[in-house]
């Protein structure tokens, strides 16, 4: 790895997962406050981490198998929200009814 | 009040008064990166560092131990068995403390020998304390463990969170058993100290705060028993399937088998996915409250712990993770900065909101609020990150032109040093930690006073 691909590498990874925490944000209180401006945005913030993603398995001297996983933690990322506020929002209406 | 409580109240002052002193140890540790000569022949750097990080480990550990005396007499409705030891124990931890504290900074060196390993130094990076205080944590944790056993043995009434703090105390209390062997094959004594260090960090740890945090839920937001217990479960599965191989990180240099390269990085890649849920979890909780509670600093804190620890362990943690990156990043101010963050956002948030949550209850406001809180939660917070992001820019320089340009030779290494990106690093984070020392002073102020101001509190937080 020459010393600005180790850069360049290192900063996307980190791009990466912050980019899903803020997708992951940022969806969570679009739901919370049901505007549509907010579930767009957390569309875009998962549109640049699947850029980012894919940025990663192009460029970067990783192996193949580290960019596997990139792609199936990107997946993962995608769905983890969702499946939390799903599961958060049916514990919480099974309490209230209990 | 129950008397685990005024213990906790106990734990929790020395928790704080060794914040103090490792913020002054932290900053004396900054210090020397931009003037080497200072206290030359005094007190050397390593001591200052030693004292830095064991601070560090023992305010933690004295915040979690707080914490548990705190809560534990409400969860099983009764004085906790054997307490009268624990009040004894408390002191003699204490003062061991000062003690081993006393010796770095004036005997500082011993030889190499049985007796320096027993009454100085061990020599353990993070476990130097000397012996005879290594066996006084082991008793010490001991009675801790027979306080919470015992006690739960005693009513026959395990809750779902008291049942994962009995679990998490076996292997705290066994992996600190790692701390005492003196191997002589440097590879095999990593091998196991890495035990010690990485799981009682991101194991025995995560779920020791993953209980403390279910009862903060339910004290702070009055987030019912079953969601708390439900979720704590998750988590603590979730945070141990990915934690406790993502101990492999640490042996891809330390001259372990090569298989390590691929466990460790994969399940340390892994581990930033349940820290994702805990943020939706923390903003959803959050949210549904209106962001409304009877204690804003706890509750700041709370939210703090779950960005910290997403910022500081999934971030900072991905990025130089992966074996290809970590052969040039290891052992660089870039994994100091990752160590501060996560360390920071995974535990030391969570102390100070549990901090907070029992002064209200021990000054008995109905809410707790004011001013004060928020210009320490600014500064300490501010301080952190402005550290942690100078520690990286002086990571990059080290990882770039000492490991990557210059190959690791000893003039590579000087060549890093003297790098202007790092040396202006080191300059920028001890002007930040000089600002987190200021929100220290405000935090110990605010804890001080805030029974004082409590009529205005009280006022000001039921407006808020």
């Amino acid at each position: 790895m020459s010393e600005i691909s180790l850069l360049q590498s290192a900063l996307l990874l980190g791009l990466y997962v912050a980019l899903a925490g803020s997708y992951g944000l940022v969806y969570t209180i679009a739901r919370l406050q049901d505007a549509l401006i907010l579930h767009r945005m957390a569309c875009i913030l998962y549109g640049l981490h699947g850029l980012t993603a894919i940025a990663i398995v192009a460029w970067t001297p990783l192996q193949i198998g580290w960019k596997g996983l990139i792609v199936a933690s990107s997946a993962a990322f995608l769905a983890i929200p969702p499946i939390t506020w799903r599961f958060l929002q049916r514990t919480h209406e099974n309490e209230v009814r209990g | 009040m129950y008397r685990s409580q005024q213990l906790a109240v106990k734990y929790l002052a020395a928790a704080i008064a060794l914040f103090g002193i490792m913020t002054v140890a932290g900053l004396m540790s900054a210090y020397y990166y931009i003037n080497p000569d200072f206290l030359f022949g005094i007190l050397h750097f390593n001591i200052a560092k030693i004292l830095h990080i064991d601070t560090m480990v023992i305010w933690l550990l004295m915040g979690f131990m707080g914490a548990i005396y705190w809560f534990l007499p409400e969860e099983f409705g009764r004085e906790l068995v054997g307490i009268r030891l624990a009040e004894i124990l408390f002191y003699v931890f204490f003062g061991a403390v000062a003690v081993v504290a006393v010796v770095f900074i004036v005997v500082q060196y011993g030889n190499s020998n049985e007796t320096a390993l027993w009454f100085i130094n061990q020599g353990r990076k993070y476990v130097e304390a000397p012996r005879w205080a290594a066996i006084g944590v082991v008793v010490v944790m001991a009675v801790f463990a027979y306080n919470v056993i015992g006690t739960a043995y005693v009513t026959r009434r395990v809750t779902g969170i008291t049942a994962v703090l009995m679990i998490d105390l076996v292997p705290l209390l066994v992996l600190y058993l790692d701390a005492f062997p003196a191997i002589s094959n440097m590879s095999a004594d990593l091998f196991w100290w890495w035990w010690l260090v990485h799981l009682w960090v991101e194991a025995t740890w995560e779920v020791l705060i993953g209980c403390i945090m279910a009862w903060t839920l339910m004290q702070l937001l009055g987030t019912s028993r079953r969601i708390v217990e439900l979720w704590l479960y998750i988590e603590v599965a979730l945070v141990l399937g990915t934690g406790i191989l993502g101990l492999g990180h640490h042996y891809f240099w330390i001259g372990a088998p090569s298989y390590w390269l691929t466990i460790g990085g994969l399940f340390s890649a892994l581990e930033p996915l349940p820290l994702l849920g805990m943020v939706v979890h923390a903003v959803y909780d959050a949210g549904t409250h209106h962001m409304k509670t009877t204690n804003r600093p706890a509750f700041y804190w709370l939210l703090a712990e779950a960005f910290g620890n997403f910022l500081g362990g999934g971030v900072w943690g991905f990025m130089i993770t992966l074996p290809q990156v970590n052969l040039y990043a290891h052992g660089t101010q870039w994994t100091v900065s990752h160590g501060h963050f996560a360390f920071w956002g995974a535990y030391a948030c969570g102390v100070l909101s549990v901090i907070y949550l029992v002064v209200q209850k021990l000054r008995g406001l109905d809410h707790l609020g004011g001013t004060l809180w928020k210009w320490s939660f600014a500064a300490l917070n501010l301080g952190l990150v402005g550290m942690v992001g100078a520690l990286l820019v002086s990571g990059f320089a080290q990882a770039f032109v000492e490991r990557a340009i210059g190959g690791s030779t000893h003039d590579a290494f000087i060549a890093g040093q003297t790098n202007p990106w790092f040396v202006e690093g080191m300059v920028t984070r001890f002007i930040f930690g000089l600002l987190f020392a200021a929100g220290y002073v405000a935090l110990v102020w605010d804890l001080l006073t805030i029974g004082r101001r409590a009529p205005v509190l009280a006022a000001a937080g039921a407006a808020e």
